[in-house]
């Protein structure tokens, strides 16, 4: 008998909570004792091998090589994975609070964990971000703060940092992860291991690039470019291999979101009811399968120079620019990882916020994948300054086309409000101001992409606002508001409204306050990457460096928001906000089967039908026989 | 808590479909060492220094191509479920792969890695031999299953699939380094 009750369905031995024990964190001390026993080991061995000390480029990258392995191996994949894989003894699945602090093939516990990690990184990354703010003080490297050595590692840092700790993995690897199977009706990813692996990757590389100063720092900020990266101290091998490894990271999360949508999609989930977010997430699984190895392959050529002796962008035979290309060829679109994930995410929410179907649902899907397509094709205007004039013309247009796509996706989710009763709950109203700064950065872009306009502003910090306007701007509003809206799918409990709003609030004023005067300050020619500037930008970075401190100061709100609400907050409903999609059919807290054995869910409508009387749009049947 | 009976559960995508997605890795790992045989003509031009070991190359082509039999005969006894007939396929495929791991390297500093050919070509065959080092680890791991757990490696026979695709994936890869980087 068709139905669409699955909550009866219990799994025995499933589920439940165990006592917090040694065995729990055994894992995570292993992993970190056999990181650094291996790092340390590697690098002297290598020094001495070498007749060299440890912190040169050569010991600190086999240090390094040795380290991640150590700590992989110590992460517990031996028991999870390599061992099962060779024939070993099975080892049993760990459904408890245990598979949150060891490798685990679990994609809610990998999900969990990128959370944990994003949110640490941000913070971290986020007091080198005040670090810069505080030495901007003052015009002049007063020496009571950074040096000008020092600040410039501290901005490098802070964006490497930012951009692939935090951004590529906070809506994609936190909520995606999760989401994407109860959202396609899956009970898993099509690789769980290697997405278990994707996190274990993380922490070796972000440590690398945080500790990168105790080997000299680099001072490239987050480009690495060379030449300047082969004179700039050998902490630069940190920032290359710590590159490569977040790179491996997201390009293993890619092949997983790119396989469960292709080969895992429940019956009659056509792609034209594939859910918003995961069409962002196809897009952004796509981006990075397709276009990371170019830059993958520069920063790995980049380093074959510092400790192989080639030529690739340096010497006789080296071309640096051709580094800028590399780079640029996956860093560009990979804003879009970073960003089309969170347009998807405000066509999800708002959707149900406004208990409207969405607007224009097919043009909004052509927006993302327009994005991602002619996305992958104007890194160059990041280097107008060093190109050829042929080269201009031809990717000022082709960025500026980007606008087109881009209206779909807007247009689909003003649509979607226009005349709507909008309940404005937290996440909803974080989706309306990651709208609003998202425009303000798309806006401020087009001056970027014209050429006359770019090789005057190019160096500015016109380029910091525009940048932060749709990065912190956007992503990380619409990561709160993703946080917000499935806490209580993941934790059983709502978060604070009152607190969400008045952090929202308190983020969206600083922001601004941060952030909009930047645009004042680089037209009136103030240099970004620089630790001084001209006495009469003073007033206004005072401001803008106040401001920022109220900004980075109230990020402890929804900090400590979560955290109380998630041990003490109001129990949830099972579907809280009356949504329609698939992942609300599970019980809330999510257990650790999703959906139990024994039952399939077939997709018979739209996910985002909301009119009155609509048929429900999935119904759950029992397995059929031989299936 | 542990539960002994989840395992299928939580991994529970046919084998069409592991088999199918499998191919997005397999892309990742194509596009780099295209994107590298690309960057050749860059760097280096389209002449060939004298000290490039023709005959190493030639020869390690060669095993690779006729590791091709071996390859399909695989394929088709796991298809038609003779897997311990299978078995004997991954064995001489292992060997290849050890082969070829050690002819890599033994070609490395006969062009020195500070000239433009030198630094690419080390580049892209220490990479590829990364590749053949990974292919070798999943063949031993295949074997070992496949003798020790023969239920299990049936059970899980997408994983010896994937396993051949990958090398047929190094076939090709390798066909193409030793054009653009001997012949071209």
């Amino acid at each position: 008998m068709a139905t669409t009750d699955v909550q009866g369905r219990a799994v025995a031995g499933t589920g439940g909570g165990a006592p917090f024990t040694w065995s729990m964190v055994l894992p995570m001390v292993r992993a970190g004792l056999f990181g650094f026993t291996g790092y340390f080991g590697a690098a002297w061995i290598t020094a001495m091998l070498a007749h060299t000390v440890i912190v040169n480029p050569l010991p600190a990258t086999i240090g390094y090589l040795v380290g991640l392995l150590g700590w992989v191996m110590g992460s517990g994949i031996w028991d999870g994975w390599i061992r099962r894989a060779f024939g070993g003894e099975e080892s049993p699945s760990l459904t408890g609070v245990e598979r949150y602090f060891r490798f685990s093939s679990d994609p809610k516990a990998t999900a969990v964990r990128y959370i944990f990690f994003n949110i640490t990184a941000f913070l971290f990354a986020g007091l080198a971000a005040m670090a810069i703010r505080i030495e901007l003080l003052t015009p002049d490297s007063t020496g009571w703060w950074l040096s000008e050595v020092h600040y410039n590692q501290t901005f490098g840092i802070h964006g490497l940092m930012m951009l692939l700790a935090v951004a590529a993995s906070a809506i994609v690897g936190g909520m995606g992860y999760y989401l994407l199977p109860m959202m396609l009706g899956a009970r898993t990813v099509i690789f769980p291991r290697l997405l278990g692996l994707s996190w274990w990757l993380l922490p070796p590389a972000a440590v690398a690039v945080f500790m990168s100063p105790l080997i000299g720092g680099f001072q490239t900020g987050w480009w690495g470019y060379p030449p300047l990266a082969q004179n700039s101290g050998a902490g630069i091998v940190f920032y290359t291999l710590g590159a490569a490894t977040l790179l491996t990271s997201s390009v293993l999360g890619g092949i997983n979101i790119i396989g469960t949508i292709v080969y895992m999609r429940a019956k009659g989930m056509s792609l034209g009811r594939i859910p918003m977010f995961v069409w962002g997430l196809f897009a952004a699984g796509t981006i990075l399968i397709v276009e990371a190895p170019a830059t993958f392959t520069g920063t790995l050529m980049d380093l074959s120079d510092m400790i192989l002796g080639s030529h690739f962008y340096t010497g006789p035979t080296g071309h640096p620019l051709a580094y800028d290309d590399q780079f640029w060829w996956l860093f560009h679109p990979e804003v879009y990882v970073f960003v089309l994930p969170a347009f998807a995410l405000w066509l999800e929410i708002l959707p149900t916020a406004a208990q409207r179907p969405v607007f224009a649902r097919n043009w909004g899907i052509a927006g993302i994948l327009g994005i991602t397509m002619i996305g992958a094709m104007v890194g160059v205007h990041h280097y107008f300054t060093a190109v050829s004039a042929e080269r201009m013309p031809i990717f000022m247009t082709i960025t500026e086309t980007i606008s087109i796509p881009s209206g779909f996706v807007f247009l689909s989710a003003l649509g979607t409000l226009w005349g709507a009763r909008l309940k404005l709950s937290s996440p909803a109203l974080l989706c309306l101001m990651a709208m609003m700064n998202f425009l303000i950065g798309g806006l401020t872009g087009i001056f970027n992409a014209d050429v006359p306009a770019d090789l005057q502003l190019h160096n500015t910090y016109w380029v910091i606002g525009h940048f932060h306007y749709t990065i912190l701007g956007s992503v990380i509003f619409s990561w709160l508001a993703g946080l917000y809206w499935w806490f209580p799918k993941a934790t059983g409990r709502m978060v604070n409204e009152f607190w969400a709003k008045f952090h929202a609030w308190w983020f969206f004023i600083f922001f601004n306050m941060t952030f909009l005067p930047m645009f004042v300050l680089g037209i009136e020619g103030m240099n970004r990457r620089i630790a001084v500037y001209l006495p009469y930008l003073h007033p206004l970075n005072e401001f803008v460096s106040i401001s920022s401190f109220f900004l980075g100061a109230g990020f402890l709100i929804p900090l400590a928001n979560l955290l109380i609400s998630w041990r003490s907050g109001k129990k949830a409903p099972q579907n809280p906000w009356g949504s329609k999609s698939l992942e609300w059919h599970s019980p809330s807290p999510t257990p650790y089967i999703v959906f139990p054995e024994g039952s399939d869910v077939t997709v018979v409508g739209p996910n985002d039908n909301y009119a009155a009387g609509a048929p429900e749009p999935f119904v759950w049947a029992p397995t059929t026989a031989g299936k | 808590m542990a539960v002994n009976g989840t395992n299928g559960l939580m991994d529970p995508a046919p084998e069409r479909a592991k088999r199918g997605a499998f191919f997005f890795p397999m892309m990742f790992v194509g596009i780099i060492v295209a994107a590298w045989c690309l960057a050749r003509f860059m760097w280096a031009g389209t002449s060939v220094p004298k000290g490039a070991d023709f005959g190493v190359g030639a020869g390690l082509t060669i095993i690779m191509i006729l590791s091709l039999g071996p390859m399909l005969g695989a394929r088709g006894k796991l298809s038609r479920g003779q897997d311990a007939g299978a078995l004997g396929n991954l064995t001489v495929l292992l060997l290849a792969g050890v082969l070829m791991i050690a002819g890599i390297i033994s070609t490395w500093g006969a062009v020195p890695i500070g000239s433009a050919y030198g630094g690419i070509y080390d580049v892209t065959s220490g990479w590829i031999g990364l590749y053949f080092v990974g292919g070798v680890l999943a063949l031993l791991a295949s074997l070992m299953k496949g003798k020790r757990v023969p239920a299990r490696f049936s059970g899980e026979r997408w994983v010896a699939h994937n396993v051949l695709s990958f090398w047929g994936e190094l076939v090709l890869l390798w066909t193409m380094f030793f054009i653009v980087f001997y012949l071209a």
